[in-house]
């Protein structure tokens, strides 16, 4: 962080992007709102049709919605584990760029929240899914994994919720002292009347390193607790000892990719060059490259496994995966995941605009393709010869698909109009305080 | 800096300082004068207050989140397990109906989730929060930019006295009057 800045410095550029959308904040927008509308169209259609609309083929019954479910709470990590994780082992690189990247977290895991609704077709009775007796006396089974999962992503969802709220307070504050009139009332209640007394901020951080302290298991425990929603089953392709870290890997190495997918624009649209430099940048695309290792060395253990057991049925799904129908799923994945982000270990590449923002880009797309190739190619592929088939996607499931990702970038647009999208309070942290001593001895 | 006649007792008082060290200084010739009876505004936190005025003295948020992950971790094992109980299947294999590993997931979830809650709660207890009606003198916009602050909410009967040290520590603006709101 540059030594140069001001308090106030920080305060005014921060906030200079809010309350004034640009032209292109309103051209995403606009976007956002045609992808919203055709996938409430395509969602429309299979709550009045049923899932028979979705490309679904017994026994593939789970498709492109439980991908993109998991898709959303991978990308949901990088956010969680930026703030608490780095909070905790006192990174410095963490300041400018973890408000955004929380905010991410919580849009990707409301996000994802949509998809067991839209999975079992009669949204209105999901809430079948929480803990409560119904009249025949009946209870969930808490020893199913899709009930620990729902546990999973819901505690995951309210604490990192909290903690991204508590960490925007004081900047709230900041923001409703430079309002007027009902906007100062309205971000006067979302500060919860924070003034910033010695009281607040003692109380503050300890809180505040709790919730860190808190939020760090949970990161590495949620995508755990998803890879065990097929670790647990028989299915070949699924039932692995190494599903766990190999999730969390991946579940980091997506989150941290879309963190360099939303902040690279952002920061050249708000002008926020002074707090987020090509060295944050850099550091995601590490941490990329690290769990981007481990997910490589997964993706081995993996096939070395399945031909080591010797399991016919394991391996028939493995090497179905490379030479069958969906040969081209397999190729994407190894592709995106695995080879052409190597080119990061180019410092060039991994400081170039270009090379961060495409290659982060192709991350996302290959982290996709990786939870499709896991699910539909295993279903696709079971122990049942005869049931061998091949599930394709409808437009239903492609327009569903398209829908989250506009349902994700309308909350994001929204957040960084009306929510500091750098952390004020925290950035000041980082810069010299403005001491007397310091203008006495510039003076002389 | 700014001189004023020291308020009347009972009233507010507020000083502003543009400097840390200044502040720092306040602070401390306010202790040396026995005056303990102020707050401090900061748009950021700084250790050296919270050291100056509590003494490196824990904050009791933490015996919330304890007490939320206790709380949370029984209630999920014991919700787990009656509803087991309360509907006892013949599970083919022989295992037991409380079992402890499958378990243990949702009482680690229940933990986290009741620990945070927890300490959110005791965070908004312990803060004040929400803050719906402070003082005239703590609403000033510098606090959260780029100015700190003393405030008294009830001037001490020596004011004169308070205003002087506050005025010779470095504050540049020294503001008296005004009730309590």
């Amino acid at each position: 962080m540059s030594k140069e800045l001001t308090y106030s410095q920080v305060n005014r550029d921060v906030m200079r992007p809010l309350f004034s959308p640009s032209m292109a904040w309103h051209a995403l927008m606009a976007l956002v709102t045609v992808g919203l509308a055709y996938g409430a169209f395509c969602w429309g259609i299979q709550l009045i049709w049923g899932l028979g609309v979705a490309g679904y083929h017994p026994p593939v019954f789970w498709g492109v919605y439980i991908t993109t479910f998991v898709f959303w709470v991978g990308i949901g990590h990088a956010g969680t584990l930026i703030s608490a994780i780095l909070f905790l082992t006192r990174s410095r690189w963490r300041t400018g760029i973890y408000r955004a990247a929380e905010a991410m977290t919580i849009f990707a895991v409301m996000t994802a929240a949509l998809f067991p609704a839209i999975h079992v077709g009669r949204a209105w009775q999901a809430y079948w899914l929480f803990p409560y007796p119904n009249q025949r006396q009946l209870w969930q089974n808490f020893k199913s994994p899709l009930m620990w999962d729902v546990f999973a992503v819901s505690t995951y969802f309210t604490v990192s919720t909290v903690f991204f709220f508590i960490g925007l307070v004081p900047d709230i504050a900041a923001v409703r002292d430079n309002t007027k009139g009902f906007v100062k009332k309205m971000y006067n209640v979302m500060a919860l009347g924070w003034r910033g007394t010695d009281r607040q901020w003692r109380h503050y951080m300890a809180a505040y390193g709790f919730f860190a302290a808190l939020a760090t298991p949970l990161v590495l425990s949620v995508h755990s607790v998803v890879s065990w929603d097929f670790a647990m089953a028989d299915t070949p392709g699924w039932h692995s000892t190494l599903f766990p870290p190999y999730f969390v890997a991946g579940a980091i190495f997506s989150g941290c990719s879309m963190v360099i997918t939303l902040m690279l624009p952002l920061t050249k649209l708000f002008k926020l060059e002074a707090y987020i430099h090509t060295w944050h940048f850099e550091h995601l695309a590490k941490l990329c490259m690290f769990t981007g290792g481990i997910l490589t060395y997964a993706y081995g253990t993996e096939y070395f496994i399945a031909w080591y057991s010797d399991n016919q049925y394991e391996w028939g799904t493995f090497t179905d995966r490379v030479f069958g129908k969906y040969w081209w799923v397999f190729a994407m994945m190894v592709a995106c995941n695995c080879t052409i982000p190597l080119l990061w270990w180019f410092k060039k590449v991994r400081t170039s605009f270009v090379g961060l923002f495409a290659i982060s880009i192709v991350v996302n797309i290959g982290m996709w393709f990786e939870r499709y190739n896991i699910i539909a190619s295993s279903l696709a592929h079971s122990f049942d010869p005869g049931a061998w088939v091949y599930y394709t996607p409808t437009y239903i499931e492609i327009g569903i698909l398209i829908f989250s990702f506009a349902w994700f970038f309308l909350w994001f647009l929204l957040f960084v109009k009306i929510m500091p999208s750098v952390a004020i309070a925290e950035v000041k942290e980082t810069l010299r305080p403005p001491l007397k001593h310091d203008e006495e001895a510039a003076a002389k | 800096m700014s001189s004023h006649a020291a308020p009347a007792a009972g009233t507010q008082l507020k000083a502003v300082y543009k400097h840390l060290d200044s502040l720092l200084q306040g602070i401390h010739d306010l202790h040396e004068a026995g005056v303990r009876d102020f707050t401090v505004l900061s748009p950021i936190p700084r250790h050296e207050i919270e050291e100056m005025l509590y003494k490196g003295e824990p904050s009791p948020v933490r015996w919330f989140t304890l007490f939320g992950g206790l709380l949370g971790g029984t209630m999920i094992f014991s919700l787990a397990s009656l509803t087991h109980a309360n509907w006892p299947m013949i599970i083919p294999g022989g295992k037991p109906l409380v079992s402890i590993p499958p378990f243990l997931v949702v009482t680690f979830e229940g933990t986290i989730l009741w620990a945070s809650l927890m300490t959110l709660i005791g965070l908004l207890v312990m803060c004040g929060l929400p803050f719906t009606d402070p003082p005239a003198a703590m609403e000033d916009p510098r606090f959260t930019n780029d100015c700190f602050g003393i405030v008294f909410t009830r001037v001490p009967k020596n004011a004169e006295k308070i205003v002087h040290i506050l005025e010779h520590s470095g504050a540049f603006e020294v503001t008296g009057g005004g009730a309590h709101g």
